[in-house]
């Protein structure tokens, strides 16, 4: 859009707009409130729901704003006796088949065509004739459809395909029986929601929310999201001590992901409540004998008591699910408590090779939008960074954005790609050396990949202009995540800005990276302490296996559940989970967003930052928190560079975010990491072997995730149904009423079926939740 | 969490996967078809294909949505979208012999409602219902175009103009 | 059935009654083919300059100026361009196309060639409607005769102008005679209009510029090559060129197609005399349809003694519209709530959904006109039904909304008298047979 401004007379009234804007866009701007239900910002244009329409001079009839852009000279007229009538008008047809059922409807207190009709509708009703009707149905165990409600805006349809890439959900059959629906009226997806979300009235329903309450009797809080690293904006709906829902509408909360949201950020809150929540402190007396349930007075004390005796053994890991202060103060308190170095960080991701060798900044969303190239290297954002993969699929679509993917398996995404570099398997790492050094050219062959296909990769990087951003993830060695950061900054030139986008797995990946500054390898940590003190669950399988745990003499863990980790644990704490507790998480653009406490904590549960600051005042630091969470980051951001400065106050709109400044290194040295990589490439057999098959949508976002090791907190959804393994397992593995799974491999969903009767027996849950 | 228990199923067509099979010269009609358009434009074919796949299997199945969307790479939902639309299709089974009779103005100030009275109570069926030996199922339809020569109705693709019901009692005789 | 011209000599149904007149041998034998011999030595500007100079207005039923239609086409656009043939004849009383390409399915290869040429397409499609199959099993047949004879495919006539013409079905939407729908149609979506602009000719057929044209639009520019433009808009008036089709369908002796010199004077004289009168004798003219279902439709007393002109001017000022020259008579026995109850089911069976005011607007009125001949008619409705008409009007997205509106409101404006009783409560005179109930 250029910016250059033009003039636009609305009614009556003057105003410069830049050139090439959308007249409704405009209208809003200016406070000229324009009724629409079709019209949705970056969406394909739709005009079919005729609430916008306004008189433009010299146009013959009236013009619906949303599909006007602006020009010079133009004379809009928004109100008017016309007008007016058109808009009343249309309102009475959309009513007219629309059952007016409010009271029993869920969206009720917050649809859309309640308030438009509210504001624009007309008091008589004319229509007394039988309106038609359709029987509610589910399209999937969490879709609720009413076919009835729907007034076909089709935002539905244009979300499930320009967000999520997806296409499941379209209309069919034609005039007034249309619907929105599927082919055989199932919903086979990844279950995002995003189209419930959209939705303005109360045709797609959250069916996991299906009459629970009405929307205003919901307290609203906006929070973050605990699952993906994009740190998603979202409102938790709670009413006594419960998480009856998490939305994103633009009403409640207005963060960086507008309403979007993904399955897990959406429907994975059912463990808030869960009746397996650990209540009390739980001590074990005896090695090898019962968590036996006890005080916090008593668990502290006892934990006081243990620690002293290991002294500066005690080593100290937080897991990356936790807030910033949690973590922050886990670190305080090996640095000042007990005096140990020993404190880490429980993800086998190390994020730290990235953020140490950093030449350019870290992208924010907006700009992924607004990019014009897009390098992805590795990875699988549509999976695990889905907001990410919907900025990345919006830029190519709406942006014109180039896409370039190196890949070893060909992802969703290739579909949106302008190139698509298929490398042989686990390969990344050769690529990422063949990107930076390019003169090596004995790399190729082991890639997979023509010399051509590099060439034209970085013509097309060459040729670029604007915002260029390379994005990779945990599919690279941590040393070439180090070399691919570092040479990032070589790319820039004057017409040219390069971003990095990291694509870690964890919500707070980058917070717990900045807090555990200075920190051991995992390892280390668990070789050197005689005790631990576990803020979260570990996830890597091995610490488990290899049996490190088993040997330490005295475990603390802080977690919510029983897991795989506190079967090893001396003392568990009951530790509040995300909906509990004030904090902050940084995502993976920078940006530091709240976590605000939506509910008390439930049980005896206290926030992991409370717990560890108890421990530490009976061993006799205060750390001058004071039960207060602004008083533990005022703590945080005091000691560290980025977040210097930082106070509450600055973080408390969602809207205006605020991103950290990760300190940018210059060129290094890197011709360890680069060593490292050549030996890498020179010990890579020479395979020929590439996979094909783009991999199923929701193959990953419905795996079980790791906040905790052992309890699938996902599979919760499944909580207050009387036969939760017949109807819904979780959203990929569907099951029909009569109990037989729709999914076509019936092992996968047997298996899945024993994860969740098995789960409290079996030990070490993988990080991909492979028993 | 309120339980979560689906009042309805509605639409439900039972969704197999199994995959239609067509012999090897309906298959080259297909590929034909798609010749007509550009390369990556395939699913133009989409339309003329429906046509094949419900003058092979004489409803537009499951099988046939799961043979095209292969055929074309489109998810069957792409299908459903496009199929539902145009009323030529019939995604339930009809009578061999499928009689459309033009309701529209032109042939309703001539006499439609006298032939498809006739027609119906010789079948013995309402419109919309397909007799019980599955020969016949009687469709009322929107102007056919041949407003000229009314009234008038459609069997298959077949025109049957000017109709009187001595001439529609001739023609349903020598239907087998 | 006739087929026949009236007041000029047959342009349009020159050839429909000779023998095998769908074969390419008789359509050469009678100057077939040469008027495209002729338009390849001219150049595409020229081409055009004679089909603008011909006034030659869209057939379909909008009445766009032809040749400005096909001016819009960007010359410099790199992108492939797409001739599209609209067969997709679905207006209620229409039925010219049919014939055209029943007899004469080279005169539509032969303009579609010609536009083809002066365009720079190299790729026409004709789409015909689906019930239309044996048209495009003709249509077929007469493509492979013209490949044969070098006119279609690969240089054709030895010249370095390559032109493909394919056979697209339609499955049954009237709203895919709308241009824009027609295309999603062709590409294989629903059959939703799209936005204008961008006009088809600027991005149309998978986002390049595209023409749709009427069959009939079509048939025309051979005659107007032959003729030129001129002498072609002689035959009618100075804003409406050239003869028109117009198909007669209804209560006269002799429905058909009759070719008419644009401007043909006086109505009463076509249904009188020239269709053969009415039906029955004994029964008086009460109204006529004079361009397809959505038109207004016209009173006897708007046509007898009224001397009015059949051209897009004339009709204009008689208070209708040429359309697309489906000219539907009533006689007296008809009942107007009756007929328009039957026109409004068509529109509400045809609305393709996308809008709201036509979705809802015209089920809306169905179960207003169900209501009202099931004898639970009351005074207000007229006013509610011209009110809601007004509400679709102008406000759909598409031009299939303003029709159903101009059928009902020409109706109940025109016909007062036969609402009057059902407004007062009274039930339907009209025989609905049991089983019809549906």
């Amino acid at each position: 859009m250029s910016t250059e401004l033009i003039k636009v007379t609305i009614n009556g009234q003057e105003f410069a707009v830049e050139k090439g804007a959308r007249l409704i866009d405009v209208c809003r701007e200016q406070a000229f409130n324009i009724p629409s239900f079709c019209y949705y910002q970056d969406l394909a244009l739709q005009a079919s729901c005729r609430m916008c329409l306004v008189r433009i001079e010299k146009m013959p009839k009236l013009q619906t704003s949303c599909t006007i852009t602006c020009t010079d000279g133009m004379i809009v007229t928004t109100q008017s006796a016309e007008i007016e009538k058109a808009q009343r008008a249309m309102g009475e047809f959309l009513l007219a088949n629309h059952p007016l059922d409010c009271p029993v409807c869920d969206r009720g207190g917050e649809c859309e065509l309640q308030e438009m009709i509210f504001d624009w509708g007309d008091v008589e009703e004319r229509f007394v004739e039988s309106k038609n009707a359709t029987p509610e149905k589910f399209l999937s165990p969490i879709v609720a459809n009413d076919p009835q409600r729907c007034i076909l805006c089709k935002r539905c349809t244009r979300v499930c395909d320009e967000w999520m890439g997806e296409d499941a959900i379209e209309a069919g059959n034609r005039g007034v029986n249309t619907v929105i629906g599927t082919y055989g009226g199932w919903l086979d997806c990844s279950q995002c929601g995003n189209c419930i979300e959209v939705c303005p009235t109360g045709t797609l329903l959250d069916g996991t929310y299906r009459h629970e309450t009405r929307p205003w009797e919901l307290d609203q809080t906006i929070s973050t999201d605990t699952y993906s690293s994009d740190g998603m904006q979202l409102s938790i709906g709670s009413r006594g001590g419960r998480v009856h829902r998490i939305v994103a509408r633009d009403r409640y909360v207005d963060g960086l992901n507008g309403e979007f949201l993904d399955v897990k950020a959406r429907f994975g809150h059912g463990f808030v409540n869960h009746e397996e929540r650990i209540k009390t402190p739980l001590i074990r007396y005896k090695k090898g004998g019962k968590l036996i349930p006890t005080t916090w007075d008593e668990a502290i004390h006892f934990v006081t008591n243990k620690f002293k005796e290991s002294g500066n053994n005690v080593g100290v890991v937080a897991s990356p699910r936790l807030t910033n202060e949690s973590i922050f103060t886990l670190k305080r308190f090996a640095k000042e408590v007990v005096g140990s170095e020993n404190y880490t960080i429980s993800d086998v991701e190390d994020l730290a090779p990235f953020f140490n060798n950093l030449s350019v900044p870290l992208a924010t969303h907006k700009e992924i939008r607004h990019a014009k190239t897009i390098l992805l290297i590795g990875g699988e954002p549509e999976e695990e960074q889905t907001f990410t993969a919907k900025q990345i699929r919006q830029a190519v679509r709406n942006g014109g954005a180039k896409l370039i993917i190196v890949h070893d398996t060909p992802i969703r995404l290739t579909a949106q790609a302008s190139q698509f570099i298929h490398v042989n398997p686990k390969s990344l790492d050769a690529f990422a050396l063949a990107f930076a050094d390019k003169s090596d050219k004995t790399i190729l062959s082991k890639i997979g990949a023509a010399q051509s296909e590099i060439d034209d990769l970085l013509k097309l990087i060459g040729e670029s202009e604007g915002d260029f951003i390379i994005m990779f993830g945990r599919d690279l060695s941590a040393e070439a995540q180090a070399v691919l950061a570092n040479v990032a900054g070589n790319f820039a030139s004057e017409k040219r800005r390069v971003l990095l986008h990291p694509l870690p797995l964890y919500n707070n990946s980058v917070g717990a990276n900045d807090m555990m500054a200075g920190r051991k390898s995992l390892s280390d940590v668990l070789i050197n302490s005689t005790a631990l003190l576990i803020g979260g669950s570990l996830s890597k399988p091995s610490a488990l296996t290899d049996g490190f745990l088993s040997r330490k003499d005295f475990i603390v863990v802080q977690e919510m559940f029983e897991t795989a980790t506190t079967e090893f644990a001396d003392v568990v704490l009951p530790a509040a989970s995300f909906a509990e507790t004030d904090g902050t998480f940084t995502n993976n653009t920078g940006f530091v967003q709240r976590v605000r406490q939506a509910v008390e904590p439930v049980h005896q549960a206290k926030a992991d930052w409370i717990i560890t600051s108890m421990i530490a005042r009976e061993m006799g630091v205060d750390f001058g928190y004071n039960f207060s969470a602004p008083a533990a980051f005022r703590t945080l951001a005091d000691s560290i560079d980025a977040y210097a400065g930082l106070r509450y106050p600055h973080l408390k709109d969602e809207s205006k975010p605020v991103q950290v400044k990760h300190p940018i290194a210059g060129k290094k040295d890197l011709s360890k990491e680069t060593d490292a990589l050549r030996r890498g490439v020179e010990a890579m057999p020479e395979t020929n072997e590439k996979i094909i098959g783009t991999p199923k949508v929701g193959h990953k976002l419905h795996r079980l995730t790791t906040m905790t090791s052992k309890t699938a907190q996902f599979h919760l959804l499944a909580h207050g149904n009387p036969k939760p393994e017949n109807l819904l397992v979780s959203p990929l593995v569907q099951f029909n009423l009569d109990g037989t799974p729709r999914v076509e491999e019936k092992a996968e969903a047997a298996s899945a079926g024993d994860r969740i009767s098995d789960v409290k027996r079996t030990a070490g849950v993988t990080l991909d939740g492979k028993v | 969490m309120a339980s979560v228990a689906p009042t309805f199923y509605t639409n439900q067509v039972q969704v197999t996967d199994e995959v239609a099979n067509f012999s090897p010269e309906v298959v080259e009609e297909m590929y034909l078809h798609l010749t007509k358009y550009p390369p990556d434009r395939k699913r133009s074919a989409l339309i003329p294909l429906l046509f094949v796949i419900q003058r092979e299997r004489g409803y537009v199945d499951n099988e046939g949505v799961n043979f095209l969307a292969r055929f074309l790479d489109l998810e069957v939902t792409d299908i459903w979208e496009t199929v539902t639309f145009y009323s030529m299709f019939n995604l339930r089974p009809v009578g061999k012999h499928h009689i459309q009779i033009c309701k529209t103005l032109s042939c309703r100030i001539i006499g439609e409602p006298k032939i498809t009275e006739h027609i119906c109570n010789r079948l013995g069926i309402h419109v919309g219902e397909t007799t019980d030996d599955e020969k016949f199922t009687v469709s009322l339809v929107e102007c056919l175009g041949s407003c000229g020569t009314a009234p008038m109705m459609q069997i298959g693709f077949d025109y049957h103009e000017d109709l009187t019901t001595e001439k529609v009692d001739k023609l349903l005789d020598s239907l087998s | 059935m006739e087929i026949k011209a009236i007041g000029c000599e047959p342009l349009q149904l020159k050839r429909v009654h000779l023998e095998n007149s769908h074969t390419l041998k008789v359509y050469q034998e009678n100057d077939g083919y040469k008027w495209l011999k002729k338009a390849m030595e001219m150049s595409p500007d020229a081409i055009i300059g004679e089909v603008k100079a011909s006034v030659l207005r869209g057939r379909g039923g909008a009445g766009f100026p032809t040749g400005m239609k096909w001016s819009f086409v960007p010359k410099d656009s790199p992108k492939q361009k797409y001739i599209v043939c609209n067969a997709d004849e679905s207006e209620p009383g229409t039925f010219k196309d049919r014939y055209l390409m029943e007899r004469d399915p080279h005169a539509l290869i032969e303009g579609m060639l010609i536009a083809a040429f002066a365009l720079n397409s190299q790729t026409c499609y004709i789409y015909t409607r689906g019930e239309y199959k044996y048209l495009i099993d003709i249509m077929d047949e007469a493509v492979e005769e013209a490949r044969a004879a070098n006119l279609v495919g690969k240089n054709i006539l030895g010249s370095d102008f390559s032109c493909e013409v394919y056979t697209h079905t339609g499955a049954g939407a009237y709203i895919c005679g709308e241009e824009t729908a027609l295309l999603s149609s062709l590409e294989g979506y629903r059959g939703h209009p799209r936005m204008k602009p961008p006009f088809p000719a600027v991005e149309g057929l998978y986002a390049s510029p595209t023409v749709v044209n009427n069959v009939e639009t079509l048939t025309a520019v051979p005659q107007i090559i032959e003729m030129g433009g001129i002498s072609w808009r002689d035959l009618g008036t100075e804003k409406s060129g050239g003869t028109k089709l117009w198909s007669v369908s209804g209560h006269v002796k002799k429905p058909g197609v009759y070719e008419l010199p644009m401007g043909y004077a006086d109505m009463e004289r076509f249904i009188l005399e020239d269709c053969g009168g009415m039906l029955r004798d004994d029964k008086k003219l009460k109204g006529v349809i004079p361009g397809g279902s959505s038109v207004y439709i016209m009173r006897a007393n708007d046509v007898i003694g009224k001397k009015v002109l059949m051209d897009y001017e004339g009709l204009v000022a008689a208070g209708s519209l040429v359309g697309s020259g489906g000219f539907i008579v009533i006689d007296e026995t008809v009942d107007i709530v009756d007929s328009t109850k039957n026109l409004t089911e068509f529109y509400k069976h045809e609305s393709c959904g996308w809008c709201t005011p036509c979705r809802e607007g015209t089920d809306w009125l169905v179960k207003i006109f169900n209501r009202i001949a099931e004898g639970n008619g009351r005074p207000e409705d007229a006013q509610l039904i011209l009110d809601l008409c007004d509400n679709i009007e102008g406000k759909s997205f598409c031009a299939l909304g303003d029709a159903a509106a101009w059928a009902i409101q020409g109706a109940i404006k025109r016909f007062p008298e036969d609402f009057k009783p059902y407004l007062n409560g009274q039930k339907t005179t009209s025989t609905e047979p049991e089983a019809r109930k549906f």
